[in-house]
């Protein structure tokens, strides 16, 4: 696989504070990469330079091999952009918004049109060509906005938190339409900071804190990093003390939590927890409703590597 | 692309509803009430027909041009009519006098040795127009004009020194033009990318800044400029406004006023670190405050600047549109109309000099 995307020793500086520091990291051909931490660590800041938006203190980016610049119109031209914010005119109508923003990259006519209509049926908006923006609820103007940055057919797509308040049923929409981009040949950047929407869609991770790279992989190889093979969740209407002293004695379990009436049990590693602590609550005859087990997630390498929620 | 920006340019203008309100509505509102109140007090004016009296001695008798721009403006079937005036004999001159002082007339006119003397009571505007008629009288006759040339120029001049209206309308037409700057503001506002998150999406398209800019500014201008016809289509034709026999010359000031008025738009825009909403404060106050000092709200206001700071004027956009027009309707030679033009392409030029300087910036420190 070949780097779309080459950025080197990437800093970026507001006066005192470090936005991005010494960022460097590459985006292989017909990948998704998701950029992930919490609001304020560099996601951002970092799109912003590599689009060349911004200026920066130090460091190189490299897209299709060459540097990029704001001149760059080569460059730009594979390049298709969805920002955070809905960038979209409020005086036109779906296809019109559309129409505008492709008609900046493809000049044809024709061509246009049949990449407009691919794009407005790509995120769902096929009844609601001649809305305005304004009369479109949340999640249908981020469908909007996607469609503005990518009717053009993009080989590089930046999507910058494209999924921030919007209703499960677009969102769905939204990350079926980037599957969608990805096996049609795109390669994508996807900043969140929504780790569940990461784990579906990246084939590789990112973790930022404050503009540095905390961790880099894919999901199950950052998921090593948590130092946890699974934790088992049990709900218990009543629980003596001296059970969960016990379960806490149990082979490989590294932390035991007793909050409202679900017991949760943090295995470091092991294959039969489940059916261990199935055993033990059979044979101290300890009634429970529900009881499932869970891998770890990005926001527990999160968790392990910064000592603070991912949402914090 | 060019066209293709300017079509959807043109689009995002017409369909917004707050610049539709103060290209297109407010200049019109504005004119409607301007006329509405400025008419009435002129046509109360206008039927103020001014009592004189005149000696006839014989030297009034054998001047010619006297006795016939005299007769034409106190005829009671001339619509203009200007004068009822009394004539006395020569004999009875102390009936011109008992009338002055039962104020019965404003002034009387004799003839002594030759030249015309005139004898009033008082100072007021019907005797400062009884003056300034026998002195274009004199003037005509020294530059050896026939009767109805005198009649013609003195009827046209008097009427003129009458009109408020035409003065706040040169001011209106002076707003409507600097509005422009509206539209200047948002043709830059919509592409650059450290201003509206547009901008932001075009400015990571494949097209040369200068190429957008140009063509949303163009396509402001024209709006600007239908702006400013629509305003005299409605001035001429609905409020019957005389704007004078140089309609080319109008309609040429207007343009490069339009263009004063967007080249100032772009200059808030480029240079001013602040959002749309106090951009707009900005340009709107400017805008305003030249328009006042050229005499929008009062035509005092734009003798007393003239008077005490001349240079107010020369550097207000608003002042060189108004005293351009003003020039073309009050006098014959162009010089001083000329003299705005160029004024106000000065202004546009070194105004969208110094945005140019600010809009070479391809990146931003902060967006």
């Amino acid at each position: 696989m070949s780097n779309i995307i080459e950025v080197s020793n990437l800093t970026k500086s507001y006066k005192e504070l470090t936005a991005v520091d010494d960022l460097s990291f590459e985006v292989y051909e017909g990948e998704i990469l998701g950029l992930l931490g919490p609001n304020g660590s560099g996601k951002s800041t970092t799109i912003n330079c590599i689009l060349s938006l911004l200026n920066f203190s130090n460091g190189s980016i490299k897209i299709f091999g060459e540097e990029m610049k704001p001149d760059s119109y080569g460059i730009k031209e594979k390049i298709g952009v969805v920002f955070q914010e809905v960038s979209v005119f409020d005086e036109l109508t779906v296809y019109e918004n559309i129409d505008y923003f492709c008609g900046l990259y493809v000049k044809d006519k024709e061509k246009r049109k049949e990449y407009v209509e691919d794009a407005i049926n790509l995120v769902g908006l096929m009844d609601f060509k001649k809305f305005y923006p304004k009369k479109l609820s949340g999640g249908l103007l981020r469908r909007l906005n996607i469609a503005c940055g990518i009717a053009h057919k993009p080989k590089l797509i930046f999507l910058d938190e494209p999924t921030v308040a919007v209703d499960p049923q677009s969102r769905n929409n939204i990350l079926d339409g980037i599957k969608k981009l990805r096996d049609e040949g795109a390669t994508i950047v996807y900043t969140t900071h929504y780790m569940e929407e990461v784990e579906i869609l990246c084939d590789r991770v990112i973790i930022l804190d404050k503009g540095k790279v905390l961790a880099k992989g894919t999901c199950d190889e950052l998921k090593e990093l948590a130092k946890i093979e699974e934790k088992i969740s049990v709900e218990v209407n009543k629980l003596d003390n001296k059970y969960v002293e016990e379960i806490k004695n149990l082979d490989n379990v590294a932390d035991v939590s007793y909050n409202g009436n679900v017991l949760l049990i943090v295995y470091e590693k092991g294959k039969n927890n489940l059916s261990d602590i199935m055993g033990l609550l059979k044979k101290e005859n300890i009634k429970y409703n529900k009881i499932y087990s869970e891998r770890p997630t990005l926001n527990d390498v999160f968790l392990e590597l910064t000592g603070k929620e991912l949402r914090d | 692309m060019f066209f293709h920006n300017f079509k959807y340019s043109l689009k995002t203008l017409f369909r917004n509803k707050a610049m539709i309100f103060w290209t297109f509505a407010f200049p019109i509102i504005l004119g409607t009430f301007f006329y509405l109140a400025f008419s009435d007090i002129e046509n109360s004016e206008k039927l103020d027909i001014i009592d004189v009296a005149i000696i006839k001695n014989e030297e009034f008798e054998s001047n010619e041009l006297y006795k016939a721009v005299f007769k034409e403006l106190s005829d009671k079937d001339n619509k203009d009519r200007l004068f009822n005036i009394k004539y006395i004999d020569k004999d009875d001159e102390k009936e011109a006098k008992e009338l002055l002082d039962n104020e019965k007339i404003s002034g009387y006119l004799e003839f002594v040795n030759g030249k015309p003397k005139l004898t009033f009571k008082s100072n007021g505007i019907n005797e400062t127009i009884f003056k300034y008629v026998t002195e274009g009288i004199v003037q005509s006759a020294y530059m050896g004009r026939n009767v109805s040339e005198t009649k013609a120029n003195l009827k046209d001049i008097s009427r003129k020194n009458l009109s408020y209206t035409m003065i706040e309308f040169y001011t209106l037409i002076a707003m409507t033009c600097l509005y422009g700057g509206l539209l200047g503001a948002i043709a830059i506002n919509q592409n650059l990318a450290n201003m509206t998150c547009q901008g932001k999406r075009i400015a990571t398209a494949p097209v040369k800044k200068w190429q957008v800019i140009i063509s949303s500014a163009l396509s402001c201008y024209i709006t600007q400029i239908l702006g400013v016809a629509l305003l005299f289509i409605y001035t001429i034709f609905a409020l019957k406004i005389d704007y004078g026999n140089h309609f080319f010359k109008v309609v040429l000031l207007s343009l490069v006023g339009c263009l004063a008025g967007l080249s100032l738009g772009i200059f808030v825009a480029t240079l001013v670190k602040a959002g749309e909403n106090a951009k707009t404060g900005i340009i709107i106050s400017i805008t305003m405050a030249g328009c006042f000092l050229s005499g929008m709200m009062g035509i005092s206001m734009k003798y007393i600047v003239d008077k005490n700071a001349p240079i107010v004027n020369k550097l207000n956009p608003a002042s060189m549109i108004t005293d351009g027009f003003y020039a073309l309707y009050y006098y014959d030679t162009f010089d001083r109309y000329y003299f705005d033009l160029i004024s106000l392409l000065i202004f546009a030029f070194i105004l969208i000099g110094i945005s140019c300087i600010g809009l070479r910036r391809q990146k931003y420190d902060s967006i």
